[in-house]
């Protein structure tokens, strides 16, 4: 479910700046990191956090598209995906430099330890991130689809020059889905770091993950990214439980390696066409 | 593109020269570093700078060196150094076939799953690479000290000078078209995807050499090798160096190693500075520090003189007939052809009219191979070229200039001299004439007659009737895919339907 927060800020990213964001897995371990630092520092508990850290990534992530990808607009995607390569560069040594390589733990959502439910032991954790993924989920969905300031976003993000022909203010929509894309990250990142912890490093891998989901359910397709991170979410879990991590991650990336030689545009296809 | 003139060639030979003469060996291994570094981005130069391809398992191919060599070494000694090249190489070649047909962000994304898996057997597979510890003691046979950097510096200015000398030539200008026009570049007969495996595994040919002298030079290889952060040393140090100047990759590397020893004092902060840096470059000076020394001494590029204007080949090499046979396209649920069937011979000019969407472009499209036909036949005499790639076809003698489509600095007559140059037996026009002055279409009808009499037939699309009519032997009109006239000039403009749909004028009048 956590995944399904970073693909989704993936995507709306992707779909607002109209380029890849190699600096968002970054984006999601600066927001652990906040949690950390926070907790530490104001000793509050995670739900209190929540809302502070969604608010610092937002505007983190309005800066780091401000830097990195619009300047470069008109410049061959490549151009783009250099720079926030760069920009994630940035975020994981400034950390490292900050906070050191060793990981951290950052505090729990609702506390940690475990109930039982019919039986079973269950995580408080886990089931905090369910819930509260979900809701967020539910809450983007409600935005984009039922409201008009997502139908906007929508508008903006799949065809600029016709928005701005019908009189939407392109920029400050952008900037809004910019800043919900970093709030997403910032909130994945503090679920994320209370199960797995919070190192400089993991950047890239969660990074890769998204990247995977976004491209195996189809190039800027919202529902199509949460499908994805899911699916990616339940096959290394299946793989893992049966033939331990490092089967899982080699099976992903194989998966992914087969599926891309066989249907280049993706499992379910490319919304947007080719981008010529 | 910028010659290697006499001030870059020194920069090129005076660091192995001073190192050996004048450096302790502490210093001298810091220089080997840099030829180390400069190999692996100089192939990253190839399929990054000159074809724009974001391939991120550049560090990887490194790895797969580094490991090969380690392996090898006792057994095979000096020579696990070219088996670690063809290790990288072979790889490259391996995977990259299917790869290499990905766009841009989905061919990022695979390299990226394969670098990672190389990571994963690096770090897993115990048996064969002794998992995280890595392999030691395996140099006993390998050139090091000095020896190592005068082998590694010979490898790079050889291979540096070779580079230079490619993208400077004709292979320099098709990356260009590659890169920057590839749908063109394929109109003119050139195989981008050739293009691109090529460069791929060249670059994983240099960069698993690169990987072979720094397991040679360090004495272990760790998994670290195959890391992500290798990747991102590469393709920050090429960028900061400038992605297509043939000393890019040098100075990138020289500053990859120089920063973190003129910030040692700051631990991890260097790989901060670098990162900053490069985003820097990526935003203000995209032709990379390389660019910005040109600039600052005043060395600009060559002044492209204009070449001279391309001989059609001989009136009776090639293909006589281009014929289309009942072709059909469709898109989605339109027909955008619907069974269209036209010849055209060599040393005729047939005109091609019809109102907007009526499928003229598309049909050119179908002809050139940049779209397929659904059914229908398309041949150059009786050798059918319907399902050919466009390159191919373009090979075969059938060259073609766009709409309104010319690269920066052009102008008509670059279009027409490039479609020409291809040696084609049949050029297909869109719309030459579009936005053209009067006396500009009088050149045009002069130069298109010239080339008729030379014994090449051309498909001309426009809109300007007149000037057709003037200058082509026959006309076809299309509507909504479908052939309505197909004669004389005269006859065609006489006929009823022509003038209601195309025309706009009554049928009676």
């Amino acid at each position: 479910m956590a995944y399904a927060l970073v693909a989704l800020g993936f995507v709306l990213a992707l779909n607002a700046a109209g380029a890849v964001n190699f600096a968002h897995g970054d984006l999601v371990v600066l927001g652990g990191s906040v949690a950390v630092a926070a907790g530490a520092w104001l000793g509050l508990p995670g739900v209190v956090l929540l809302p502070l850290v969604a608010a610092v990534l937002a505007v983190v992530g309005v800066i780091a598209a401000r830097v990195a990808i619009t300047p470069l607009a008109a410049r061959p995607p490549e151009a783009t995906f250099v720079a926030t390569i760069a920009l994630a560069a940035i975020i994981e040594q400034g950390l490292t430099v900050e906070m050191g390589t060793a990981p951290r733990t950052a505090p729990a959502l609702a506390g940690s330890g475990a109930f039982a439910l019919g039986g079973l032991a269950v995580g408080r954790q886990p089931i905090a991130i369910i819930v509260l993924g979900s809701l967020l989920v539910l809450a983007i969905w409600f935005l984009l689809e039922r409201t008009q300031t997502g139908r906007r976003m929508r508008a903006v993000s799949a065809d600029r020059h016709m928005a701005r022909a019908v009189g939407i203010p392109v920029g400050r929509y952008v900037l809004l889905s910019l800043a919900l894309a970093g709030a997403l990250a910032g909130v994945a990142g503090l679920l994320l770091g209370h199960q797995f912890l919070v190192a400089p490093t993991q950047g890239a891998g969660y990074m890769l993950k998204a990247y995977i989901a976004v491209a195996m359910g189809g190039w800027g397709s919202v529902p199509g990214a949460l499908l994805g991170a899911l699916g990616i979410g339940v096959f290394e879990t299946l793989v893992s439980a049966g033939f331990g991590d490092a089967w899982a991650s080699a099976a992903l990336y194989l998966s992914v390696l087969v599926v891309l030689a066989i249907r280049p545009q993706g499992l379910f296809g490319e919304p947007v066409g080719r981008r010529a | 593109m910028r010659p290697l003139g006499v001030f870059w060639l020194v920069v090129l030979v005076l660091p192995p020269l001073v190192a050996l003469t004048l450096l302790a060996p502490f210093g001298q291994r810091m220089v080997t570093l840099v030829g180390i570094y400069a190999l692996m981005g100089l192939g990253y130069q190839l399929i990054f700078g000159h074809l724009g391809a974001l391939n991120l398992a550049q560090g990887a191919l490194f790895g797969v060196g580094a490991y090969a060599t380690a392996l090898l070494a006792p057994s095979l000694g000096g020579l696990a150094l070219p088996a670690a090249l063809l290790a990288a190489a072979g790889l490259a070649a391996l995977v990259g076939g299917p790869l290499l047909r990905l766009q841009s962000h989905y061919f990022a994304l695979a390299t990226l799953a394969l670098a990672s898996l190389v990571n994963l057997v690096a770090v897993h597979v115990e048996a064969l690479t002794g998992g995280a510890n890595g392999l030691a003691s395996f140099t006993v046979g390998l050139p090091r000290g000095p020896v190592l950097l005068a082998v590694v510096w010979v490898c790079l200015i050889v291979l540096g000078s070779i580079a230079a000398a490619l993208v400077r030539g004709r292979a320099g200008e098709q990356a260009r078209l590659l890169r920057q026009a590839p749908l063109l570049a394929a109109t003119l007969g050139i195989d981008g995807g050739r293009w691109r495996l090529a460069g791929f595994v060249a670059a994983g040919a240099l960069a698993g050499l690169a990987g072979g002298f720094s397991a040679a030079l360090s004495g272990v290889v760790s998994p670290e090798a195959t890391g992500f952060s290798i990747m991102v040393l590469c393709l920050t140090s090429v960028v900061l160096g400038g992605t297509r100047h043939p000393m890019g990759a040098l100075l990138g590397a020289a500053l990859a190693v120089g920063l973190p020893e003129l910030l040692r004092d700051f631990q991890g902060a260097w790989l901060l500075a670098y990162a900053v840096a490069t985003l820097a470059v990526v935003l203000w000076a995209p032709d990379g520090l390389a660019g910005l020394v040109d600039r600052l001494r005043g060395a600009t590029p060559s002044e492209r003189t204009a070449p001279p204007w391309p001989t059609p080949r001989a009136a009776n090499a090639g293909p006589r007939h281009l014929r289309v046979e009942q072709v059909i396209k469709r898109f989605g649920g339109v027909e955008a052809l619907a069974g269209v069937s036209i010849t055209l011979a060599r040393g005729e000019i047939v005109g091609l009219i019809g109102p907007n969407g009526s499928g003229k472009t598309t049909l050119l499209n179908v002809i050139s191979g940049l779209e397929h036909a659904d059914h229908g036949r398309i041949a150059l005499d009786e050798r059918p070229i319907t399902s050919l790639p466009a390159h191919a076809i373009a090979q075969s003698g059938v060259a073609r200039t766009f709409q309104a489509r010319l690269l920066e600095g052009e102008t008509r007559h670059d279009e027409l001299a490039r479609a020409l140059s291809t040696g084609p037996a049949f050029v297909l026009l869109d719309e030459p004439a579009a936005g053209a002055t009067d006396r500009e279409r009088d050149e045009l009808v002069e130069t298109l007659r010239g080339l008729r009499d030379a014994g090449l037939g051309l498909l001309v699309v426009d809109h300007d009737i007149e000037l057709l009519s003037r200058l082509c032997d026959r006309l076809v009109c299309l509507e909504r895919g479908r052939l309505l006239a197909d004669g004389p000039p005269s006859d065609v403009r006489a006929d009823p339907r022509v003038r209601a749909s195309f025309l706009g004028l009554d049928a009676a009048a």
